[in-house]
Order: structure tokens, then C-alpha cells, then sequence
């Protein structure tokens, strides 16, 4: 384990100490609903990761970087963004997934463009949204978040 | 039959992935073993992270005052609703999905349009325990740019979705409530708090919470503890249901 993950797990260990010892029904509740959020994605995350090691094996990354560089960045931004849109991946995947994809020798800004759309914009989560807020918000929004990922990636690009 | 039907449609994605490695293993057997050499990695780095960002997440929500932040979201709010926003949004565990009953719950009482972007975006984007996940895979720099220039926008769009999108664009509550306890099953993320708090009255099916079939009379405290200890409030009950 490299010395960030501990870091991690050491924070949130004495915090949870300290939660214990403040209030030990809380905790368990917390705790609590930590294992069913755990449970609940368990079996999708696991698909998710197989999936990811099929895509990389019949795309190795370093094909995947040279296909991207050929590409106006423009381009291959705008696709990246859109890429992000329609995939649904958990975080904690998602960056061990930039990170190989960046030491392959992807650029920055398609990466980015990635990570943010992935989030933040959703498609299968679309009609969901469109019930509970209806349709010009969810439109907005997401429209919006898409203009501005590209526009993060972009900036990112001149920053890093 | 029709269970069975039901349970292969529930689980397509998994049965795809295995017909996908099952192929590819009888016409490339080493490509095959190179996709499972790759998701092993992910596997790994998955199981060190993910247990303690549930945990971190888990906790965060429970000792972060939810409560006195939805006060301080309305249209007065000005910067202080700004950053308790982001605060909020930041901080709650859950999917996506579970945000979006939770911020239409937010706007019933009041919270503005433009605080709800904030709040729905920062949810997803903004999470404190992926933060430091990002950090490790792609560095600080990386992380902390991406940070400030994702607060900005968030900034920069959520005025202009308040600005195009109105009040009177949500959809309208359907005027007559159904009688007694309620759970919205498109908010619950099955963290199964309210079985806990009052397991007579509520059960876990297909992975969500529901309310038992019951012929007693309601605990009033156990149900309030229940609806209360929801981290997305997707439990809602008829108040002249006890009167």
C-alpha cells in the first residue's frame, strides 16, 4: 500500500475513533450504511472493472494514446467529453483509469474532459432527472456542465 | 419462469461481460488472460480505496449539520448559501440518483434554483474522500487545478440555470398524497437506517427499503427515528395520519 492510501486509511481511522467515542449509536448507523452502499454496487463494480480489462486488453493504452494524439485536441476532447457522458464508472475507478490512460501518454485535456463529463453530466440518469425536475432544467444543467467540462479541460490544458 | 426472466434481465450487464470473456477466451485465450491480468489491477486498487471512502463518506454525513444547512439555501442566501451548498453537496454519501429527490425535497423548502445546481453538482463532482483518491493516481497539482477551475464553473453555470430555469418549470406535485407511509424508492440507496430503526414496519426488497404490509398501530417515535436517520429523506409520512 504506497504511503497515500495509508494516509487515508489512517485519517479515517482516528476519525472514527473519534466518532466512536463521541457517539458510538451514530457510528454504527454510519458504519451501517457504509456496508449497504458497499453491498448494493459491489456486483456492477465488478462488471464495470472486467469490462475495463477486456477494453484495455483489446485496446492497449499506448494505442488508445497514439490514436488520440493523431487527433485534433479539439476533437478528441469534444469526443472524450462525450465518451464520459454515456459511461457510467465510479470515481475510484475512474482515476487509477486516467491515471494509466495519462502515463500512456493520453494528453490532459482529453483526460480531463473525461473525468468531468463522468461525473457530472449523465445520460442513463437523464429521465430520472427529467422526472423529478423537468425537462428544461435537466436539459440545462447537463448542457451546461458539458460546455463548461470542455471548457475546465481546456484551461487545464494551458495550466499543466 | 417469469422470475427467472426477471432475474436474467436484472443482471444483463454481468451476463454480457461473461459471454464477452467466454468468447474471447475460446478465440484468444491470451487475450483473455491479459484482460484478467488488467482487471485484477483495478480489482486491487478498488478493494485498498473503496471500503475506507465508504467509511470517510459514511461518517462525513453522519457528523457534518445537515439540518442547520438546509436552512441558510434560499433566494436570500447570497454567498453564504453558496458555499453551504457546496458544503452540502460535497459531504452526502450516496449516488447521484439519490440527489435528485433529495434537492427536489431542498427547493420544497425553499432552497433556490441556483443553490440546487451547486448542490447537485458538487454531489457528484466535489466529493471530499475522492479528492484524495485523485490525488493519488494523478497527482496534487492535477487535482487541486481541476478543483478550482470545477468550483468556478459550478459558480458560473448554476446563476445561469437560475436565470433561464424558473420555479414554475418544476414539475407539479401530484395534489392529493397517497395515505400513510411513504418511501420514494427513486431516492433510496439501500442503506437499510430504517429497517434498523424500525424493523416492523419496514423491509429491504429487490435492494431498496418498502414498507411492510401492517395492521398495528404506528410507533410515532420509531418512525420518526426512522425518517429522521434517512440520509437522503426519502421517507415521508401523512401528518393527519395519527391524528
Amino acid at each position: 500500500m504506497d504511503i497515500f492510501t495509508m494516509a487515508i486509511w489512517i485519517g479515517t481511522i482516528i476519525f472514527l475513533i473519534f466518532s466512536l467515542s463521541k457517539n458510538k449509536e451514530k457510528t454504527k448507523d454510519a458504519l451501517r450504511m457504509a456496508m449497504g452502499m458497499g453491498k448494493n454496487m459491489l456486483l456492477s463494480i465488478l462488471s464495470i472493472i472486467l469490462l475495463i480489462g477486456l477494453v484495455l486488453a483489446l485496446l492497449p493504452p499506448e494505442q488508445i494514446a497514439e490514436f488520440v494524439e493523431n487527433q485534433n485536441v479539439f476533437v478528441a476532447t469534444v469526443v472524450s467529453a462525450i465518451f464520459g457522458t454515456i459511461t457510467i464508472i465510479p470515481a475510484f475507478i475512474a482515476f487509477p483509469l486516467v491515471g494509466t490512460l495519462v502515463d500512456a501518454g493520453v494528453g490532459i485535456v482529453p483526460s480531463v474532459a473525461f473525468l468531468t463529463t463522468l461525473t457530472m453530466v449523465g445520460v442513463v440518469t437523464f429521465p430520472l432527472e427529467k422526472k423529478e425536475f423537468g425537462i428544461k432544467f435537466t436539459v440545462v444543467r447537463n448542457g451546461l456542465s458539458f460546455v463548461f467540462a470542455i471548457v475546465i479541460a481546456l484551461i487545464m490544458g494551458v495550466i499543466i | 419462469m417469469t422470475k427467472i426472466i426477471k432475474i436474467l434481465k436484472e443482471h444483463l450487464f454481468v451476463e454480457v461481460i461473461i459471454i464477452a470473456y467466454a468468447v474471447i477466451f475460446i478465440f484468444k485465450p491470451e487475450t483473455g488472460l491479459n484482460a484478467i491480468n488488467n482487471s485484477g489491477y483495478y480489482l486491487k486498487e478498488m478493494l485498498m480505496i473503496m471500503p475506507v471512502i465508504f467509511v470517510l463518506t459514511a461518517l462525513l454525513d453522519a457528523w457534518v449539520p445537515k439540518e442547520t444547512i438546509m436552512k441558510y439555501l434560499g433566494k436570500q442566501s447570497k454567498s453564504k448559501g453558496v458555499i453551504l451548498s457546496f458544503l452540502l453537496g460535497g459531504i452526502s454519501a450516496g449516488p447521484i440518483y439519490a440527489a435528485f429527490p433529495f434537492c427536489i425535497m431542498l427547493h420544497k423548502k425553499g432552497a433556490s434554483i441556483n443553490n440546487i445546481v451547486i448542490i447537485l453538482s458538487s454531489w457528484a463532482v466535489i466529493k471530499i474522500p475522492m479528492l484524495l483518491n485523485e490525488v493519488k493516481f494523478l497527482g496534487i497539482k492535477f487535482m487541486a487545478v481541476r478543483w478550482l477551475l470545477t468550483v468556478i464553473a459550478i459558480v458560473v453555470f448554476s446563476w445561469i440555470t437560475s436565470k433561464i430555469v424558473k420555479d414554475e418549470d418544476f414539475p407539479s406535485e401530484p395534489t392529493s398524497e397517497p395515505e400513510g407511509v411513504i418511501i420514494n424508492r427513486n431516492a433510496c440507496m439501500g442503506c437499510s437506517l430504517c429497517v434498523k430503526n424500525y424493523p416492523e414496519l419496514f423491509e429491504i426488497g429487490n435492494k431498496k427499503a418498502k414498507v411492510k404490509k401492517y395492521d398495528f398501530n404506528i410507533d410515532e417515535i420509531k418512525l420518526k427515528k426512522a425518517v429522521d436517520s434517512c440520509p437522503v429523506k426519502a421517507i415521508r409520512f401523512n401528518m393527519d395520519f395519527f391524528v
